[in-house]
């Protein structure tokens, strides 16, 4: 079914103006930080909805090229989250066992587009700060 | 930091009021009712302000039912070393066991006026003069931390095993483990952590959480070392790694050490007072492991409150924070 506008990546956008423009100003003093998180929780998940699939789709590729294994058919959208958990985990249990011991070089440049790809919807700029 | 079933406040407000006046009169202090306010702060400890006729004093005790990885008594007892080796602390009073006249296991602490939020110290115009100081101040405050005789501070921390970058490695390991959050990066951390360790230390007493937020500080510059229920043994490097992690620059990321001053001259204040000579290689790995535990920590605060122990959208936000540290760990590996 699809609803009218405004969508929810329009709306968190309108939620987070809200509480960063105007419940700012007259939160108690002591609960201004709780108020700005809040406001900038509703920007991460308006990115979020507005990157869609693409990033863990992304991730799912390179998680199981990093495993050394392909995935016959792409999964459904409502599979995708917990294919990447999987994957994540699967890579987690390798590198503890210490079977990736000789590939931590090349792990650790490629984990990057990994964690890159969760810092553009978390924090956007982050990776070029420095 | 399990949590036992949550006991009822039999002993209220108005009971701990008195406990603390009947300890007051017994430190020759004051015997009126004190009044008591929350200080915003630390979740393994509540934190009161004591307002009495004799002064103000401030009260750290065990929440109802939780349990710190640094008893109230092993902590009370550090601080007064540390107070010792010449570390400007918040005296500690008096201490009380479980059951006893605070409720739950607490100190009684004397009240040092100041700051302690970072970015008001960071950015506030009155504390221009401080923060010109507090580099130099805090690495004597950590020369002084790490240079209390061990031998001591071991009798009341748990045994440290022979490489302290190993105890650190399978304390944090099995915090991560607890959480059961899949994170590829924290195991490829883990794992870089135990190929690359330096030559083991000697272990020393460490703050355990040096950084901005534990430092009260006043317009002259660092008045106390608070918060020390993370005290433990081991590589003095670790407390200076822990110090220049990205997250506690609070967006001052061009000045390495707390968003204050530079590593150089930060090692050198160190050495002069009396720390050991420490090279930027071995600061550089405590300072991968300190952004992995760093990353942990966001992981169990939001895994607090995804199993209702402690509901709140604050903790639920520090886990889309994992990947900040997790960012900085991959840079400096």
């Amino acid at each position: 079914m699809t609803q009218d506008r405004p969508d929810a990546p329009e709306l968190l956008d309108a939620l987070a103006e809200f509480l960063f423009a105007d419940v700012r100003d007259w939160a108690p003093r002591e609960k201004r930080f709780q108020v700005l998180v809040a406001a900038n929780l509703c920007a991460v998940l308006a990115r979020e909805l507005r990157a869609g699939e693409r990033p863990l789709r992304e991730d799912l590729a390179l998680l199981l090229e990093l495993l050394g294994s392909s995935f016959t058919e792409a999964p459904q959208a409502s599979e995708l989250r917990q294919a990447v958990r999987a994957a994540e985990r699967d890579l987690g249990e390798r590198l503890r066992a210490g079977e990736l011991d000789d590939r931590l070089d090349e792990l650790q440049l490629r984990l990057r587009e990994h964690v890159r790809r969760k810092l553009d919807v978390a924090r956007p700029g982050y990776a070029a700060e420095l | 930091m399990a949590t036992a079933p949550e006991q009822p406040e039999a002993d209220g407000e108005a009971d701990l009021a008195g406990g603390i006046a009947a300890v007051l009169a017994e430190l020759g202090l004051a015997s009126d009712t004190p009044r008591l306010t929350a200080i915003p702060g630390g979740a393994s400890r509540q934190t009161l302000l004591v307002e009495s006729g004799a002064g103000r004093f401030v009260l750290r005790r065990d929440p109802p039912g939780a349990e710190a990885p640094v008893s109230q008594e092993a902590e009370f007892g550090l601080i007064g070393l540390a107070g010792d080796a010449g570390v400007r602390v918040a005296r500690p009073l008096h201490f009380e066991p479980h059951g006893g006249r605070f409720g739950t296991a607490g100190m009684l602490l004397e009240h040092v006026a100041g700051e302690s939020l970072a970015p008001r110290l960071l950015r506030k115009p009155e504390y221009e003069v401080a923060r010109g100081r507090l580099p130099e101040q805090l690495a004597e405050a950590l020369a002084g931390v790490h240079s209390v005789d061990p031998v001591g501070a071991a009798e009341l921390l748990p045994a440290a095993a022979g490489d302290p970058a190993l105890d650190a490695i399978e304390r944090w390991e099995a915090e991560f483990d607890a959480i059961g959050e899949p994170l590829p990066a924290i195991e490829l951390g883990l794992r870089w952590l135990l190929r690359n360790r330096p030559e083991p230390a000697e272990p020393r007493l460490l703050h355990g959480d040096f950084r901005l937020g534990n430092f009260i500080v006043d317009e002259e510059g660092l008045a106390a070392v608070i918060d020390w229920e993370l005290a433990h043994l081991g590589d003095p490097a670790e407390d200076i790694g822990w110090l220049c992690i990205r997250s506690w620059r609070f967006g001052n990321d061009d000045r390495r050490v707390a968003g204050l001053g530079d590593l150089e001259s930060f090692l050198e204040a160190y050495a002069n007072a009396g720390g050991s000579e420490i090279d930027l290689p071995r600061i550089r790995y405590w300072e991968v492991f300190a952004n992995l535990k760093w990353a942990v920590i966001c992981a169990r605060q939001a895994h607090d409150h995804l199993t209702g122990s402690r509901r709140s959208h604050e903790l639920a936000s520090l886990g889309r924070r994992i990947c900040e540290p997790e960012w900085d760990m991959l840079e400096l590996m």
